[in-house]
């Protein structure tokens, strides 16, 4: 049974007197331990996929898997204890606290679980290590570089361990270095610890990273290899 | 017709305006009976509460109008007690502590020596005929009814006052005082008419406060002599304290 | 973790919230304040009447209050248990008049008060109000303290021999001699006008009432309850006899008095609906502004309940900070008012309203209540106020706050 299945999906936004078709009859198997990139132009559908895989939102119709759960028409309460426990978030401008330390916006999901203080620690020292982020544990967001940000929120997705870490563009607001960093950081992070990642992207060197690329055009599976 | 409307107005006034200075003339000779040009008088005053009855005796002088000077003779303990009128001005004298004092405006409404009789009695009694306006109310052969209400500008306390003439010989029997509520306040009722000193006057007064039924105060006087040698230098505060 | 949460979020835009945390900490100290010099004119109101004059509680004849008639009295020489009672720290047997006064050429209606001064010091303070001279002596047998007003009218000054006028109890005329020994100046119009106070047997001797009384003036442990006090000791009166609390004599002042806590909750509400819209104002735009931020929050797992908690802690922060400064400067200024105050006497007059005088000064008295409700209702304020942003903040949808620029 695949990690994430969905079932002839599609996601219809009103818009004024009309209906903007988002995502439209869509299938989709993921397995565990993939490292999958939606990819396709803008406005093509992937944030909202990528927003009902995360449970995020919920499709007009269709089904969504997670875990052998069908979450696609959860109350929000229900969703929300869903995201804490089996989803990892990374965003495109990162979206740190900031009023928090870069050790303490990893940690928040921990937190949020009620995972003891000590556990807690560890996990982020190994994390940060891991990331490349050791000395910067007191620094708030603010004060730190933009990669430097998106490793810290690769930290928080992936601190409570997490089914799957889905990210949105993560290096659309980064240099093709840094880029390049991060996404060899997050393939490891795959490879290592089994962790399933989806991406969305446009960038071809993200794609050429990917071990499945997902293409949407119009709301619709382009092609998948 | 103008000259026939005319005559009549004529008729329908002309009676008015006589009566009217007449009634002010009337009641000016009742408001003076016991002053005359000048007077010395000798009276009793027993005034009655529902506490207590005193008799005071004393003896008065007065000249014109706005002079006036009365001395308590009896009882001993208030034996000297005088009190002085001059125009609008009243002085007492106490000579217990040997003092002079003036009564103050304010004061003007307060009972004169523990009598229904206020200060303002003394005061203002003497210009009735000028504050008020009168109307005949009644009139037989014997006595006439008038009513007087106070002028517009005239300061006075009374709101009506009802005057019961005899007419010959030209006596009060009795007046009605009223105050603003046209609530009678007060009646002072006068008999034992003697001619004494030339002119014929009620001897003795009452005045009965309408609200205490069981009060009254009582002037009768005993001595009375009209139109007699007084110069004006005599109402003076040295008088007032009893020296000559 | 919220609260920690909560309390760096309240610092974020720092001058923001000093603002309103300025506005806050100022509005409940001037209200604490406020009640404070409200509370110190109707203690002085209160006390001018009661304290200056009628004392808390009053034995009299029945009926002798409505008209003060000089008959309506009764002998000093009885045995009243009232005077005993615990409660009752001081009482004042009195004998009144009302007559005229004279010096020289001058002449005035006055209210003569015929006491003891030792009792009379226990109920009223007349002696702490003494412009010159001093008060009556034990041994003095025709002093006179006169109110400031009637000494002006009069010309008088301590020393000056003046007469007294009036009709005695046996229907004569009354009259004798009397020394100013002291002068008081109370700023009731009414008392400074017309009140004399002279030695109970030199009034007794006046009035030809040897041995009489008009009034047992009382002082009591607490004015407040005066009424309540008065309904037990009239049991041990004799019937001729009532007791009557200072609310019975004056009625107005009762009802100014009763009024107070409506008019404090007033004053409170009117004051704090306008710190509360600035509260709101402020919470309103720092939840929208971090409206992305709350959607973050809820994506990664943070329940909509812990985001509602998380802003009311936000706003209960910021109302407790400013509850401890305003308190605080509340009490440091209401403080100084009662030490020091403000003297307006020389742009205003006493006004005397219901009985009793308010004082041209500005003096505060510290009262729990006048500290605990301002504060109490300023963290209302702030949670009411924090109430509808948070609400809004929790009911966000994640995706739609995630996309908000
Ligand atoms: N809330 C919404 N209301 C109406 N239309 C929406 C809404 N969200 C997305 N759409 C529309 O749905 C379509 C798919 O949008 P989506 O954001 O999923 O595209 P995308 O592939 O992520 O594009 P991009 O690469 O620009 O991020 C677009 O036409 C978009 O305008
Ligand atoms: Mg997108």
């Amino acid at each position: 049974m695949p990690l994430i299945e969905l079932k002839s999906v599609s996601k219809i936004y009103p818009l004024g007197n009309q209906q903007v078709v988002a995502v439209e009859d869509l299938s989709l198997q993921i397995e565990a331990g993939e490292f999958t990139v939606l990819a396709g132009p803008s406005g093509s559908g992937k944030t909202t996929l990528l927003n009902m895989i995360g449970c995020l939102d919920r499709p007009s119709n269709g089904e969504v898997w997670l875990d052998a759960e069908e979450v696609g028409q959860a109350d929000s309460k229900t969703l929300s204890q869903i995201r804490l426990n089996k989803i990892g978030f990374i965003f495109q401008s990162f979206n740190l606290v900031p009023v928090l330390t870069a050790a303490e916006n990893a940690e928040f999901t921990m937190m949020l679980m009620g995972i003891g203080k000590k556990q807690r620690r560890q996990r982020i020292v190994d994390l940060f290590a891991q990331l490349g982020l050791q000395g910067l544990e007191d620094r708030k967001p603010n004060d730190l570089s933009g990669g430097q940000q998106q490793r810290v929120a690769i930290a928080r997705a992936m601190a409570a361990e997490p089914a799957v870490v889905l990210a949105d563009e993560p290096t659309a607001s980064l240099d093709t270095q840094t880029s390049e960093e991060l996404l060899a950081l997050m393939k490891e992070l795959n490879r290592e610890q089994g962790t399933t990642f989806i991406f969305s992207s446009h960038d071809p060197l993200v794609i050429s990273h990917a071990q499945r690329v997902v293409s949407l055009r119009d709301g619709r599976l382009e092609s998948d290899r | 017709m103008p000259i026939l409307r005319c005559f009549l107005l004529f008729l329908l006034l002309y009676p008015a305006t006589v009566s009217a200075f007449d009634l002010a003339e009337l009641i000016r000779k009742v408001e003076q009976q016991y002053n005359g040009d000048s007077s010395e008088i000798e009276l009793e005053m027993t005034i009655k509460t529902g506490h207590w009855e005193r008799q005071l005796k004393m003896e008065s002088w007065s000249l014109g109008r706005e002079r006036f000077l009365v001395r308590i003779l009896a009882p001993a303990k208030e034996k000297g007690v005088a009190t002085l009128k001059v125009d609008r001005e009243v002085w007492n004298y106490l000579p217990k502590v040997d003092r002079v004092i003036r009564i103050p405006p304010s004061m003007m409404g307060g009972a004169w020596m523990g009598s229904h009789i206020t200060n303002d009695d003394l005061v203002k009694a003497n210009h009735i005929d000028e504050d008020y306006d009168f109307t005949l109310l009644e009139e037989d052969e014997r006595r006439w009814v008038i009513e007087g209400i106070p002028k517009p500008e005239a300061a006075v306390i009374w709101g009506k006052i009802i005057y019961r003439l005899q007419k010959e010989p030209l006596v009060p029997i009795e007046v009605e005082y009223f105050d603003e509520e046209d609530v009678l306040v007060r009646r002072i009722v006068f008999d034992d008419v003697q001619a004494v000193s030339g002119r014929t006057i009620p001897l003795r007064m009452q005045v009965l406060p309408v609200e205490k039924p069981e009060e009254k105060t009582i002037m009768h006087y005993r001595k009375v002599k009209f139109d007699i040698d007084l110069q004006e230098e005599y109402f003076s505060l040295g008088r007032l304290k009893g020296r000559r | 973790m919220l609260w920690q949460l909560a309390l760096r979020n309240i610092w974020r835009n720092r001058r923001r919230t000093l603002l309103t945390l300025s506005a806050m900490v100022i509005s409940s100290a001037l209200l604490i304040l406020c009640l404070g010099v409200f509370s110190g004119m109707l203690k002085d109101m209160l006390a001018s009447a009661t304290e200056q004059y009628f004392g808390h509680l009053v034995i009299s004849a029945k009926g002798y209050q409505d008209d003060r008639d000089m008959f309506a009295n009764f002998p000093a020489d009885l045995d009243l248990p009232a005077l005993r009672h615990p409660q009752v720290t001081g009482y004042s047997p009195r004998l009144r008049s009302f007559g005229l006064l004279s010096f020289a050429n001058n002449s005035a209606p006055v209210e003569l008060l015929g006491i003891r001064p030792q009792h009379e010091q226990q109920v009223t303070s007349l002696q702490d109000h003494l412009q010159s001279g001093r008060y009556l002596r034990e041994e003095e047998r025709n002093g006179a303290v006169i109110g400031a007003g009637l000494a002006k009218r009069l010309a008088v000054q301590p020393g000056d021999e003046l007469v007294f006028v009036t009709q005695a109890a046996d229907g004569s005329i009354g009259n004798d001699l009397l020394q100013v020994s002291g002068i008081f100046s109370t700023g009731d119009q009414g008392h400074d006008n017309s009140l004399v106070l002279v030695p109970l047997g030199w009034l007794q001797q006046l009035l030809v009432l040897p041995g009489k009384l008009h009034e047992i003036s009382l002082r009591v442990e607490q004015p407040r309850q005066a009424a309540i006090l008065a309904g037990q000791l009239t049991g041990g009166m004799p019937p001729e006899l009532e007791v009557l609390d200072w609310g019975q004599m004056l009625p107005e002042m009762k009802e100014v008095v009763a009024s107070y806590d409506v008019s404090r909750m007033i004053i409170v509400t009117i004051l704090y609906i306008a710190t509360g819209l600035g509260i709101l104002n402020t919470f309103f735009m720092s939840v929208l502004e971090r409206t992305r931020e709350f959607g973050v929050l809820m994506a990664v797992g943070m329940r909509p309940g812990q985001i509602r908690l998380m802003v009311l802690l936000e706003t209960l922060a910021m109302g407790l900070i400013s509850l401890i400064f305003g308190v605080g400067l509340g009490v440091l200024l209401s403080l100084y008012m009662a030490f020091v105050g403000i003297d307006l006497s020389g742009s205003l007059t006493p006004i005397t309203y219901a009985g009793g005088t308010i004082l041209p000064r500005l003096h505060a008295v510290l009262e729990t209540a006048n500290i605990l409700v301002p504060a109490v209702v300023l963290l209302l304020v702030c949670l009411l106020a924090g109430f509808l942003p948070a609400n809004r903040a929790a009911r966000m949808q994640p995706v739609v706050a995630i996309r908000e620029e």
